[in-house]
């Protein structure tokens, strides 16, 4: 089969057919292209005398970069382009408006005190996703567009809050209010939301295209989102995968056999990925801005054209300066961070979005402090598993010991994590009944409305905070690193035992709760806090996207949480053995670029650490990995000074 | 008909099972409330808090003063028809059971 499938099915799929406004959403990880290929969407259907809305909700939104022009938030029209507008909407911002537009009638009552506690409570994740379902919800109604493409899509995990689930009516029939929002609020808007989600399963009207990178890890992340948004009658429609290598400058055996990879996924999508269309479009030497290279990937998506690559000429001066990452790194700072102070357990934390390697590092990281001999459990709460792929051995639920010495590894099962929680509760609320044998109420009707309450993907992250809590409590372990979920879901756990930590200050929502808890809650936010017994690290590759979204992130753990960055790790660093043409040497000097905007925005230690042909697997592959990342080669000396635990 | 209102303090999940450790007293209180719904057909309970139905506490105007006046400290209130029953806690089942008795609000069972 062809790379490229007749580009035709793309086109008939993002085309509008009718006279309603039609949708076309985006969804990917960062760092993918998805705001390019929205942008090149967006910038055909307006060729095609379309009349056409880009909306994006990018925290850290670079249209102005693509089009040249500073866009905003209010729609704002494309000056070189007829039939386009754009706006850009903040997440955070539109968060706080809904924050403020709920308190704003409390004022009346409540002194600034009181304001100030409901505010905490509002400052929840599921706040968040209410404001950004709003966004969504406000542009489906936009009657003068023929066309309005997302340059983001809602998650599953967001439709299910959203979709009102049958019981909620009659929550808000008794007034009361439930872990989705506030009743009444949404009371107003529940006919929109209604619609909205009714709009998001017409496939007729609305168009899902998941954007990927030509790697298993991207292709499996998508399969999974792509699946949870299925249970929800949303069809997937395109596969849109993004920045394979060029055959024209794949001449070594090294990006030829990267190149052959990444050809196998490609055709591996296609024929196991459900989607009624697929298209490809190349890496290109350089970032793609500007109208021409937009008018290129679109040509390429919906007209079936040949992709252009301009390799150029050798950046000037790139040759002398290729990247010199000795003078960016300091492997003693990096070893420091990584290991325990005064005896006391080191707990790193490598966090970042999905496809950055962070599950490789921290294995890597793992496999290196425990080599050096430090009692080491290294714990995955990411759903893929990726740690049992790359020790190429069992992770269990619990600690397992894998054949390193010194090493254990255990995986968080979120299926698993939410039973336990689940039966906690249930045990607790039961044993809270039997001690009131004179109660005239129906134990078991109330059990079971308990039971009911914990179906809410609320209760998942209940579950999946209260094992990684668990795990601040394992003994006997010199470090533990946590290789934790995609960025944003890491926040939401890491951030909820301080918000929760406010709850039960103000006492309202968990009053009569154990205090046992909010201790324990209290060590644990602690312990994070402690730059000698904590690290957290950044894993990114040096690009524009994944690192506004790292930073993004570290910012966000600063405010909220009052967590530093201990480092930052830059991953998929080109090595200089090969790719030796202009169009990796253009690559490497928008490496370079990028590294020295991470070492200004982030004035840490760094960690680089190169790309590979393969990914290393087993202990012998990620020792010798470890070899050639900042900080890990320094780590066999350094552990020698220090006595052996 | 007899109506049974409460209203409480801002809060984000009024079911107590919202949160690490579930809230006895509300799970209590939500089993309670459903059970009395069950129960007695002439029976209409609702809740208000103060995030989410910050209308309520504006438009009632004994509520409003005592809140102005007290601080959400007072809440939860309880009222019985208009009446204020209860104030700084939640009554018990039994305790509401007696008070929908009182108002000559027949039980289901009874029909």
């Amino acid at each position: 089969m062809a790379p490229t499938r007749p580009t035709t099915d793309a086109r008939a799929i993002v085309e509008p057919s009718g006279s309603d406004t039609e949708f076309v959403f985006f969804s990917g990880k960062g760092g993918v292209g998805k705001s390019t290929v929205s942008c090149a969407t967006a910038t055909w259907l307006a060729d095609n005398d379309y009349n056409t809305l880009l909306v994006t909700t990018d925290p850290a939104p670079n249209l102005s970069d693509i089009f040249g022009q500073e866009i905003g938030h209010e729609v704002t029209e494309i000056e070189d382009i007829d039939n386009l507008s754009a706006i850009e909407i903040d997440p955070d911002q539109a968060a706080e408006d809904y924050r403020q537009e709920t308190i704003e009638p409390m004022r009346e009552l409540l002194d600034d005190e009181q304001i100030q506690a409901v505010e905490e409570q509002l400052n929840s994740p599921c706040v968040e996703e209410i404001a950004a379902f709003d966004n969504f919800v406000d542009f489906m109604d936009s009657p003068e567009y023929d066309v309005v493409v997302f340059d983001t899509a809602p998650t599953g995990h967001t439709i299910r809050l959203m979709e009102l689930p049958s019981d909620w009516n009659a929550e808000l029939e008794k007034g009361g209010s439930t872990c989705i929002g506030p009743a009444a609020s949404m009371e107003d808007r529940k006919q929109d939301y209604e619609h909205a989600i009714e709009t998001l399963q017409d496939s007729e009207q609305t168009s899902f295209a998941f954007v990927g990178k030509p790697e298993d890890s991207s292709i499996d992340e998508i399969q999974r989102s792509a699946s949870d948004l299925g249970d929800l009658g949303i069809e997937s429609q395109l596969l849109i995968i993004n920045g394979y290598l060029p055959e024209s400058v794949c001449e070594d055996p090294f990006f030829n056999g990267k190149r052959a990879d990444e050809q196998a996924v490609i055709e591996r999508a296609e024929s196991e990925f459900d989607a009624d269309a697929m298209a490809t479009y190349p890496l290109q030497p350089g970032e793609i801005a500007g109208l021409d290279l937009l008018a290129d990937v679109g040509g390429v998506l919906y007209d079936g054209d040949d992709a252009t690559v301009e390799v150029g000429s050798v950046p000037n001066g790139a040759a002398e300066t290729s990247v010199d990452f000795d003078s960016l790194t300091d492997p003693d700072a990096v070893a420091e961070k990584l290991q325990p102070v005064d005896g006391e357990t080191r707990y790193l934390f490598f966090t970042g979005k999905g496809g950055v390697g962070k599950s490789t590092i921290a294995a890597t990281s793992a496999t290196k402090l425990a080599e050096a001999g430090y009692e080491t459990l290294v714990v995955t709460t990411d759903p893929a598993a990726h740690l049992e792929d790359i020790f190429g051995e069992p992770v269990g639920h619990e600690p397992t010991s894998v054949s390193q010495a010194n090493l254990d590894a255990a995986r968080i099962d979120q299926e698993k994590a939410l039973d336990e929680y689940r039966q906690q509760v249930l045990d607790h609320v039961t044993e809270m009944y039997a001690e009131k044998e004179d109660t005239r109420i129906d134990v078991e009707a109330a059990i079971a409305n308990v039971e009911e309450e914990l179906e809410s993907p609320c209760a998942e992250e209940m579950a999946a905070l209260e094992k990684f809590v668990g795990y601040f409590e394992e003994d006997g372990y010199d470090i533990v690193v946590f290789d934790t979920a995609p960025t944003g879901h890491t926040l939401r756990l890491l951030e909820l035992p301080s918000d929760w930590k406010g709850f039960m200050d103000l006492g309202s929502l968990t009053k009569g709760a154990a205090p046992a808890t909010g201790d324990q809650y209290d060590t644990v936010i602690e312990t994070m806090q402690d730059p000698d017994k904590s690290s957290f690290a950044f894993v990114m590759s040096p690009e524009y996207t994944p690192m506004m979204e790292a930073y993004r992130a570290a910012k966000d753990l600063h405010d909220q949480v009052g967590i530093e960055t201990a480092f930052v790790v830059a991953n998929y660093l080109l090595p200089e053995a090969y790719g030796d043409n202009a169009f990796f040497a253009n690559r490497r000097a928008q490496q370079q670029q990028y590294l020295g905007e991470i070492q200004d925005r982030f004035e840490t230690p760094l960690m680089g650490a190169p790309l590979r042909q393969d990914e290393p697997i087993g202990l012998d592959e990620l020792s010798a990995f470890g070899d050639a990342v900042t900080g890990l080669d320094a780590l066999g000396e350094q552990a020698a000074e220090v006595p052996q635990q | 008909m007899t109506e049974i209102h409460l209203y409480e303090e801002a809060m984000c999940c009024s079911t107590g099972v919202c949160g690490p450790d579930p809230d006895d007293e509300l799970v209590e209180l939500s089993a309670a409330l459903d059970q009395l719904e069950a129960e007695f057909e002439d029976a209409e309970i609702s809740r208000a808090n103060m995030q989410h139905n910050i209308d309520e506490f504006l438009n009632t105007e004994a509520i409003y003063d005592l809140v102005e006046e007290h601080g959400p400290e007072i809440l939860p209130i309880t009222t019985v028809d208009g009446e204020i029953v209860a104030k700084e806690e939640y009554l018990s089942y039994d305790e509401l059971a007696a008070e929908l008795r009182d108002r000559h609000t027949q039980p289901q069972e009874a029909h």
